[in-house]
């Protein structure tokens, strides 16, 4: 085996490992939280109903149905291998509806809204970090300030005063959802237009901390590469500057390639806040509903969803880099 | 006959902080070099070797900046010259350069080969990268260097080796004149003698014509370089063949130099070698008089008052207010 195989095998086996300890924590952490959730699905359906024994009734059969009466390990068990058939379960607080059905439904509003988010951000950013970098001067004292205040603000404060001026007092836009509710969706330029009215706001704000956290890194690593030794010595061997500038900026780029590679990875799970914050219909705003009805199964479908992103987006990233990086190609080398 | 192939007059040099100090690391330094001759520059830490030997490529990078003084290549003054003409017809040309942390010098994330045909693009266009290849492997053979190296990333070479390399991307032009700032400083014993042994061997070749070999290490010099010149505090101090400079040294300080290398003390031996009492001074507020007053063990009142002039005798140079005989006497009672 030569040294890369051996060095993918071995990350590969880690992530492994990551994975099943994921998935156990996925599956007990969330049903160790205080609480009863079939009482309180069977207390909310059952809401002006009089006589105990149906109510009895209905709670026994959401008992059974949902498999809580079983021990903690046999649920797990049976949990296990429902993964392998791809079956994450039925959702106790939408019930009878499949986890994976909801998962599928959510998914595509929080990668609308993460995927061009995250990539505009981080497009602006680095340009705007490497244009600092470069030109320094001016535009350098303006844009790095502003930069590191923006990306100084907690998202959540952040999202929070853009809602309160944009939506609730200047009422650009609207303050909550994906789409307006009287509307189905479909394919009418009415609806789009809903949807892109709906999806401005939470976009500006990743958008607006992405910028913030990319200028800065692409600007330390611009100025970090520029005072190299080998930007004077090949200046020196009489190499024009541009393309100078075009190592510089390919090897202040990797770092900030495995940043943009991590935040696509972590955007199921990176969205959460924003979503909660203008209760988008995405795979946070689920996770949040679910963890007030103690709905083990959606819970456990969400976070496992959100873990196997960043694991995949990881071990993608050790995977590429090992050969686009010869710094980290080196470091294998004496690893074996 | 012989001719000069470099010149230099009156070159001052200086650094300009962040304080807008002026630091006056080069401060008048005239010498001349033949060609196919090899001079040594010898002085303690601080003196200014590595800002000679950057000043000497006519490119000014802040915080160094050039004061006055004329650099002749052959006669033609490159101080006299637009930076693009600097760049296309000096640097690499006809003077080349390694820095004094050569280890770095080297882009972590381009093959060797790619940086030699970049440099190739800038000076031999009409080159295939075919054809630079095979003279790549030409040179890499020619000096003892393993074509195999062209294929690497920086990374993947030792020490010693990447050094050797960088010599060799250096000469690729066949400069003229090499200037080399600490070329052996950080290795270990083989691979000086290696180091060594190629800038031998690119003279012999008449890859190069002459060389400029900063160290401190001052027995070293004995054995590779012609001439030997010795820097303190900005400014030459002594100049003479490395016989002379070495067994019969006339300025006070290069004396102290030697001495402190060639004869250690009893019980020294194993310990670093004692160095001289007292620091060099600061150059941002240069003394009035002899410069080295303040450590001269001979010094007197007109030494501290009256600016020293370059003496010669007998082809031999040095910057002391006493001739030659007052000196002899004064270390032949120190002797005794
Ligand atoms: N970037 C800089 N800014 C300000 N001052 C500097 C800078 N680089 C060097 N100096 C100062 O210039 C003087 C000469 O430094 P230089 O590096 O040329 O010395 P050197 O003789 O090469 O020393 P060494 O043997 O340590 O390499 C020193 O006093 C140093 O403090
Ligand atoms: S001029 Fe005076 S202080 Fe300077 S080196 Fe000569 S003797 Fe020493
Ligand atoms: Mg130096």
């Amino acid at each position: 085996m030569n040294a890369y195989a051996k060095y993918f095998v071995k990350k590969l086996f880690w992530y492994l490992v990551t994975l099943v300890i994921a998935v156990s924590l996925n599956f007990f952490l969330p049903r160790m939280i205080e609480g009863n959730p079939v009482a309180m699905i069977v207390s909310q359906m059952t809401k002006g109903m009089t006589d105990s024994d149906t109510i009895k009734r209905v709670y026994e059969t959401f008992i059974q149905e949902f498999g809580v009466d079983k021990p903690l390990w046999q649920q797990f068990l049976i949990y296990v291998q429902n993964l392998f058939t791809g079956n994450l379960g039925t959702s106790f607080g939408l019930y009878p509806k499949k986890v994976t059905d909801i998962l599928a439904s959510a998914v595509p509003w929080t990668i609308g809204l993460q995927l061009p988010a995250i990539l505009v951000g981080w497009i602006l950013g680095n340009v705007l970090g490497a244009v600092a970098a470069y030109k320094k001067g001016v535009f350098d004292k303006v844009i790095f300030p502003v930069a590191l205040f923006v990306n100084s603000i907690p998202f959540f404060t952040l999202a929070i005063i853009m809602l309160y001026v944009f939506a609730l007092t200047l009422g650009w836009f609207p303050l909550s959802g994906g789409y307006d509710f009287q509307m189905i969706p479909q394919l009418s330029f009415e609806f789009i237009g809903s949807v892109i009215r709906h999806h401005t706001l939470p976009f500006l704000s990743i958008v607006l901390v992405t910028i913030g956290g990319q200028a800065i890194g692409m600007r330390e690593m611009s100025i970090y590469e520029l005072n190299a030794d080998y930007v004077l010595y090949s200046k020196l061997l009489g190499i024009r500057d541009s393309r100078i500038s075009r190592y510089v900026f390919r090897n202040a780029m990797l770092p900030q390639i495995t940043g943009l590679a991590l935040s696509i990875g972590t955007m199921v799970g990176g969205s959460l806040i924003c979503e909660i914050v203008f209760s988008y219909p995405g795979i946070g705003t689920w996770l949040f509903t679910a963890i007030r009805q103690l709905d083990y199964p959606l819970i456990s479908g969400c976070t496992l969803l959100i873990a196997l992103s960043v694991l995949l987006a990881n071990f993608t990233i050790d995977i590429i880099y090992g050969f686009i990086d010869p710094r980290i190609k080196a470091s294998q080398m004496e690893d074996q | 006959m012989t001719t000069n192939i470099l010149e230099v007059s009156g070159l001052k040099t200086y650094y300009k902080t962040r304080l807008k100090e002026k630091v006056f690391a080069v401060d008048g330094v005239d010498f001349v070099l033949e060609e196919g001759k090899t001079l040594g520059i010898a002085g303690e830490s601080g003196c200014g070797k590595s800002t000679l030997a950057l000043s000497l490529m006519g490119f000014y990078f802040p915080p160094l900046h050039y004061g006055s003084g004329s650099i002749q290549i052959h006669g033609r003054d490159i101080m006299k010259l637009s930076k693009e003409q600097l760049r296309t017809q000096i640097s690499g040309r006809e003077i080349a350069y390694i820095p004094q942390a050569a280890m770095n010098a080297l882009n972590p994330t381009l093959r060797i080969i790619r940086f030699i045909e970049d440099i190739m693009k800038e000076h031999r266009p009409e080159l295939t990268k075919k054809q630079v290849w095979d003279m790549a492997v030409e040179r890499f053979e020619t000096l003892n260097l393993s074509p195999k190296v062209l294929r690497s990333y920086p990374n993947e070479l030792s020490g010693g080796m990447k050094q050797r390399t960088v010599i060799a991307i250096s000469t690729i032009l066949n400069p003229k004149v090499l200037i080399a700032d600490e070329p052996t400083s950080a290795l270990d014993v083989t691979s000086q003698k290696a180091v060594i042994k190629l800038m031998k061997d690119l003279l012999d070749k008449q890859f190069i014509r002459s060389l400029v070999f900063i160290t401190h290490e001052l027995p070293l010099l004995y054995h590779v370089t012609d001439d030997i010149m010795v820097m303190y505090a900005g400014e030459i101090v002594e100049r003479g063949t490395a016989e002379q400079m070495i067994f019969d040294p006339l300025h006070p300080y290069t004396k102290k130099l030697m001495g402190s290398i060639i004869v250690p003390e009893e019980g020294m031996k194993g310990h670093k070698l004692a160095a001289i009492p007292g620091t060099p001074p600061n150059l941002k507020h240069v003394p009035a008089g002899c410069r080295f007053a303040e450590r001269c063990s001979y010094a007197q009142d007109q030494c501290r008052e009256n600016n020293v002039a370059v003496k010669e005798v007998d082809g031999r140079q040095y910057r002391c207010h006493f001739d030659t005989g007052t000196l002899k006497e004064w270390y032949a009672n120190e002797q005794s």
